[in-house]
């Protein structure tokens, strides 16, 4: 209980660095090292192919992806923050954080937890068989990303042409 | 175990609490993509949580992987627009896209 609280709070802090510091690339370093902490929770919730995605995807990928559009815009691509907006951020947390708390509190008791059922076969049971229409949908939604990432920078070419 | 899962839906709540925030209040393009991964992280620890809770994980498992994946595309996506609007305007300023006409 004690590892997951600190897991947790590294989670929350982290994520708070991301929005709250200035310069993006250590935004973005800090959201890698929050999808590691979020990676560790999974683990430890015995869901091992979840944190391996979100480690590998989510740590790795997601924060190249960040690192390289950040690289390609920083020439002028500074914008500034208003200075209220980090000020008034600690007041909006603590406050959420208490309401936060009590309305968990007052549900403690009265929704009714999930039927549980007893679980049968593997994981790869329950993504293949199960689960196959969204693996479909994956590969539809893995197409569309990469068609959707060639169309936007296949302009250069159409300005060739005309 | 119950209790548990009330401490993970805590946290989950509060990280989609700072991404909304920084979604309502921040200016820059890139941030507002970061506020988006920060829910996104939030809403798939619910999912995983709920799931480990109830004994059943292997199928919130398939569902975290299925959005996970789906996040990437997004996020693919929506960083290739950022570039071709950076290359527009100059500007990652979320405020100049209102110029916009058509």
């Amino acid at each position: 209980m004690a590892i997951q609280i600190i897991l947790l709070c590294g989670l929350i802090i982290f994520s708070v660095l991301a929005i709250l510091l200035k310069d993006l690339i250590k935004a973005a370093l800090s959201l890698a090292v929050a999808s590691l902490f979020l990676g560790i929770i999974f683990f430890l919730l015995a869901a091992p192919y979840a944190g391996v995605f979100e480690i590998s995807v989510v740590a790795g990928l997601i924060t190249v992806l960040f690192v390289l559009t950040i690289a390609l815009t920083k020439k002028d691509g500074e914008v500034k923050e208003s200075r209220i907006v980090h000020l008034a951020f600690p007041i909006f947390f603590i406050l959420f954080i208490v309401i936060d708390g009590l309305v968990m509190k007052s549900l403690l008791q009265k929704i009714p937890v999930l039927p549980i059922g007893p679980e049968a076969g593997t994981f790869g049971e329950v993504l293949w068989k199960q689960r196959t229409f969204d693996l479909v949908a994956q590969i539809g939604i893995i197409l569309a990303g990469v068609l959707a990432v060639l169309a936007l920078f296949r302009k250069k070419e159409e300005d060739k042409d005309e | 175990m119950s209790n548990l899962w009330f401490l993970y839906l805590f946290f989950s709540a509060l990280l989609i609490f700072i991404g909304i925030y920084c979604l309502l209040t921040m200016r820059n393009l890139i941030k507002l993509f970061i506020a988006i991964e920060i829910i996104s992280k939030g809403v798939s620890l619910a999912i995983v949580a709920t799931g480990a809770v109830n004994n059943n994980v292997l199928l919130a498992q398939s569902l975290a992987i299925t959005y996970i994946v789906i996040e990437v595309c997004l996020v693919a996506t929506a960083l290739a627009l950022i570039i071709n609007i950076y290359k527009k305007n100059k500007s990652l300023d979320v405020r100049l896209l209102s110029k916009l006409k058509g």
